[in-house]
């Protein structure tokens, strides 16, 4: 540049650069080369900014797509948690004279409902608010009806005045008939009139269901007096086949008078409220017999009295309510003594009237309840809760149904008005209890935390805590980096302090080459592989880490004392490898062979049983110590490469330093080179603690994938991420496991989160105190 | 900075008192008797006692892998004195240096034949503890390396490793080792700070009070002030007037007025050869080889 202001003639304005440069004479420095014209400075500004905005914009696109995952998931997952809401389509009045309302039947679309009353039945258009027909019960001739009960979905048992009984259902027909236009046509279907009472009392409460048995019908013909009736028609292939009824009756040592009834959907079990607040427990014979099995107390005040028994789907939890307003749920447990027992659930939060109507619902462990005063809550069974309260009706509800899809619920008030409630609830059964903490689900002794998301039967309910999922990450990546760990950072030491040049060279990117091993490869070399292998060898495998280190040493020593001077002079740089890895396998296959002296000497031949016996622990071949193997060799490049290039990063002056005062390269690489390098050490760690927690294939192919919570070696587990895949192919989409799989999504992705800012923050602190080395 | 001519005081600039062994085969018996003159050094054949050499080089040829480095030198330190050397960039010097207290062994494909010998011993047989020898024979960088730890843990770092544990004892060192260093009394307040927060002087001075605090006989220098401003540098210099008389000094520097300043004795090494080695007078005000007479009136280097 100096050349520019030494040549006469440049001294103007850049573009005269050229010319002055061809004017000058011989002796004149040479024209300059650099010719720094505008336009040429001009493209190089405009190449380095379109750098620039290209660089921004690909950070930002990352960014941006980052968020917008975040954003996606957080969106799959945030119906699970919104709050349920109610609307009040509807109300309008039943006809005064259609008599006394006792049961609704509401169509899956919750178009048309049919009520039963005291004279007959009502079709309700639920869109409009008219009534379409008037109906009456065929076959009850001049009777009226007294009581209703629901047996089932659209079932209903009527009792009549004549002490007579008869079944009805509502049935719901549904056509197509112009444009695709849904109709729905309602219809009333009736068996025959069986007889309950002789004395011809009417049938205040009576409840049945049909089944495996026949007709089951449960009334209460007397204060403390209840009649059971079979009704079984026998098949023939010759004529229409016999009808057989068997009639039992049977008093029931109680204080108060029976108040409510509920039969489970099998006709085995029959439930009887009484006036004094307690449930009698009764088991129904093969031959239609009666036997108490059990009475207790079931409300906490002295004069309640029960007003509402049911079943929740699936017929395991009995929910109580009683005339003081209280509601608990129930169910069938062992005690201590091995007896079966009806044992409270849950409390619910209480009505603050007298509880009068009850309707489960068809789909879940959900129920609604209603009160004296028109409070109407919808609950839930599983978790005790009570999510919504969904007021309308002024005065007592007489009755109260939950639509099929527990979409809406339609109740009838005493003054005879109907009310259309439309819920919004599509995950009643995900609230954060449910998915963090113990739930006492049904069939299960005590609280726990599962993880089952589909089962065999139609009633099932999915138990979707992520507890056993989150303990299975955390127990897979724990065994995986206590593998790991240890391995990748001495060797990292090793590699970068103590290790000849040449050899480090090589065994450098070879270590870096087992991070590109496909991870669904490491699982699958993992589970078809290794854990037969390690069924067999894992108390060889135990030994290893203490016979390993004690054949190192020995072979150390035998080294130092036995090997002539010259000889160790000239190898012992960093070549210590030459003999370390023949010691190693000598140490792998005198442990394994130890192992197997030790399983037929101390361990009864068979360490498996042994494991069982004197441990307490099953053993599964695919377990969390073949995943640990797997996984953390999955792992250890990671931690080795990053932990080696800090280690080697480590200015060498630092490093002479140490040295020069004396210190042996161990002692240097103790004391200063690991602690200077720690930064880079503690983001190897979590860096590989990252890929552990996310790791997926390793983790599905080489456990058993029960969500079992155990911290046993033996034993597998369920990662969150496992789970994901082995799940998400079977949720229907928009679902309640669907969106919960999202959430373990987003769990995982916090769960990273916030172990790579922690590795970051603390990196940063740790490098800003080593920052100016 | 080389062109500057050594700025001397004229008196006792004789000839004579040049240590050095003259070569391999000479004298045998370490110590005592020092011969005038190395290869370089046709003058006076006589010899006269200056003081005990505390080590001692003969016959020292170097290279890294192939390329020679070092050509048959033969050197003698004498105990309590300093001695610099000096050369252009490349000579050697600290190379040579660095052969003192075996950190060239650090260096990969260094080959090494001649003699070091401290005590009376080649250090370089397999024998002889590396980290004994260089707890003896200590060593001061160009750069300033302190650890990232506190002042009190860089100090007593050395004694640490070799077994120091009891902690009043360790005191009594770091402090005595910090005054040595001339150091105490501007950090005595504040010894559990970070050492990186230290100027680039005192964290020079710490390096040196680190190195002293493993008791050494021998302190290396390798341009120990060559990063730094002049008044840390005087402050330095003066420091090892101090110590000369507990340590035997052996320095590398480039500036030539240091070496004029501060040292006994000078060799002057140029291209892995000891050029000239004598009493730093006379090598600065009349030297023998027409090359070092070049590199101190600043012909080159």
């Amino acid at each position: 540049m100096s050349q520019i202001s030494e040549a006469p003639g440049n001294h103007g304005s850049l573009e005269n650069d050229n010319a002055g440069g061809e004017g000058s004479g011989p002796l004149l420095p040479p024209p300059s080369v650099i010719n720094l014209t505008e336009k040429s400075l001009a493209i190089r500004l405009r190449r380095d900014a379109l750098a620039r905005h290209t660089v921004t914009f690909g950070g930002m696109a990352v960014i941006c797509s980052i968020l917008a995952i975040l954003f996606v998931i957080v969106a799959e997952v945030y119906p699970l948690f919104k709050k349920p809401t109610s609307r009040h389509l509807l109300a309008f009045n039943l006809p005064k004279d259609a008599g006394k309302p006792l049961a609704t039947a509401v169509d899956e679309y919750r178009e048309t409902a049919v009520i039963f009353t005291t004279s007959g039945a009502l079709m309700a258009d639920l869109k409009k608010g008219t009534i379409i027909k008037r109906a009456s019960i065929p076959g009850i001739g001049g009777t009226s009806v007294v009581s209703a009960s629901s047996s089932g979905k659209d079932s209903f048992i009527l009792g009549l005045a004549n002490g007579r009984a008869v079944t009805v259902r509502a049935q719901f027909n549904v056509s197509y008939p112009q444009d695709g236009q849904r109709k729905v046509e309602p219809e009333i279907d009736a068996g025959e009139p069986v007889v309950v009472d002789e004395s011809g009392a009417p049938l205040n409460l009576t409840h049945s269901v049909e089944g495996e048995r026949g007709l089951v019908i449960v009334a209460a013909t007397g204060p403390d007096e209840l009649t059971l009736l079979t009704v079984k028609k026998s098949k023939s292939l010759v004529d229409d086949g016999k009808t057989q009824t068997v009639a039992t009756r049977l008093s029931i040592p109680i204080e108060g008078v029976i108040s409510e009834l509920e039969l489970d959907s099998r006709g085995e079990e029959a439930l009887a409220g009484t006036s004094k607040g307690e449930v009698v427990r009764l088991n129904i014979g093969d031959d239609g017999s009666l036997q108490i099995a059990e009475m207790i107390k079931a409300v906490s005040s002295q004069n309640a009295r029960i007003t509402v028994l049911g079943n929740l789907l699936g017929d395991r939890t009995l929910i109580v309510g009683d005339s003081n307003g209280g509601v608990s749920s129930w169910q069938i447990v062992k005690d201590k003594s091995n007896q079966l027992r009806l044992a409270k659930i849950h409390d619910f939060t209480p009505h603050s009237r007298a509880v009068t109507a009850f309707s489960p619902s068809l789909r879940n462990k959900g129920f609604v309840t209603a009160d004296e005063s028109g409070e109407v809550f919808v609950r839930y069974g599983t978790s005790g809760e009570t999510l919504l309260r969904a007021d309308s009706a002024q005065g007592p509800v007489v009755t109260l149904t939950m639509a099929p899809k527990s979409d809406g619920i339609v109740c009838v008030d005493e003054k005879g008005s109907l009310h259309h409630i439309e819920v919004v609830n599509p995950h009643p059964e995900i609230t954060i209890a449910t998915l963090f903490k113990k739930m006492w689900y049904e069939g299960y002794e005590k609280p726990e935390y599962v993880w089952q998301s589909t089962g065999g039967t139609d009633d099932f309910e999915p138990k979707l805590s992520l507890v056993p999922l989150i303990f299975g990450t955390l127990k897979g990546t724990l065994y995986a980096m206590l593998f790991a760990i240890p391995l990748s950072l001495l060797a990292a030491l090793y590699t970068s302090q103590f290790m000849h040049p040449s050899v480090r060279s090589f065994v450098k990117p070879a270590v870096e080459v087992m991070a590109a091993l496909p991870s669904v490869v490491l699982g699958f070399i993992a589970g078809l592989w290794l854990a037969p292998i390690m069924e067999k060898a894992t108390p060889g495998f135990f030994l290893l880490p203490i016979v390993a280190p004690a054949m190192i040493l020995a072979a150390a020593f035998a080294w130092k004392t036995l090997a002539p001077l010259r000889l160790r002079s000239r190898i012992m740089s960093g070549m210590e490898i030459v003999i370390l890895v023949p010691t190693l396998i000598a140490a792998g296959i005198l442990s394994f062979w130890m192992g197997g002296l030790l399983e037929w000497s101390f361990l009864g031949g068979d360490y498996r049983q042994w494991v069982r016996e004197a441990m307490g622990l099953t053993y599964d071949q695919r377990n969390s110590l073949v995943v640990g193997l797997a996984m953390g060799f999955a792992v250890i490049p990671i931690i080795f490469t990053i932990t080696e290039d800090s280690l080697a990063n480590i200015p060498p002056h630092l490093r002479a330093g140490s040295l020069a005062l004396g210190a042996t390269p161990w002692q240097t690489a103790i004391r200063v080179i690991l602690p200077a390098a720690s930064p880079g050490i503690f983001s190897a760690i979590m860096i590989g603690f990252g890929r552990a927690v996310g790791e997926t294939m390793i983790v599905l192919m080489a456990t058993g994938n029960t969500p079992v919570m155990d911290w046993s070696v033996f034993n597998g587990f369920r990662a969150l991420s496992a789970n994901i895949a082995v799940e998400l192919p079977e949720a229907p989409e928009q679902g309640t496991l669907y969106r919960v799989l999202f959430l373990a999504a987003l769990l995982l992705f916090m769960m990273t989160f916030f172990v790579n800012t922690l590795a970051e923050i603390v990196r940063l602190r740790l490098r800003k105190r080593y920052s100016s080395l | 900075m080389s062109s500057n001519k050594p700025n001397m005081t004229p008196e006792n600039a004789s000839p004579q008192y040049i240590p050095g062994s003259a070569g391999g085969e000479n004298e045998k018996k370490p110590g005592v008797r020092i011969s005038s003159g190395n290869r370089a050094d046709n003058s006076t054949p006589g010899s006269k006692i200056l003081g005990e050499p505390i080590m001692e080089v003969r016959g020292l040829n170097l290279s890294y892998s192939g390329k020679q480095a070092l050509k048959n030198i033969n050197i003698a330190f004498l105990k309590n004195r300093i001695t610099a050397l000096i050369g252009p960039s490349g000579c050697g010097k600290s190379t040579l240096l660095r052969c003192l207290n075996r950190m060239n062994d650090l260096v990969d494909g260094v080959e090494i034949t001649g003699e070091t010998l401290f005590g009376g011993r080649n250090i370089y047989q397999p024998f002889i503890h590396v980290s004994e020898l260089r707890k003896t024979v200590g060593m001061v960088f160009q750069k300033s390396n302190p650890f990232p730890k506190s002042i009190f843990e860089n100090v007593a770092y050395g004694p640490r490793i070799h077994g120091v544990k009891n902690q009043s004892d360790l005191g009594g060192l770091v402090e005595r080792s910090l005054k040595a260093a001339a150091l105490w009394e501007e950090v005595r307040d504040r010894l559990h700070d970070s050492a990186l927060g230290l100027s680039g002087g005192q964290q020079q001075r710490l390096c040196i009070a680190r190195a002293l605090a493993v008791e050494p006989e021998v302190l290396l220098m390798d341009e120990p002030c060559s990063a730094l401003d002049p008044i840390a540098t005087a402050k330095i210099e003066d420091l090892m007037g101090d110590l000369k008389d507990k340590y035997t000094i052996i320095i590398v520097t480039h500036n030539m007025q240091q070496a004029a300043r501060v040292s006994d004795f000078t060799g002057f090494m140029l291209m892995g050869e000891l050029v000239e080695f004598g009493v730093t007078t006379k090598l600065f005000q009349n030297p023998d080889d027409k090359r070092t007479i070049d590199y101190i009136t600043g012909r080159f280097g």
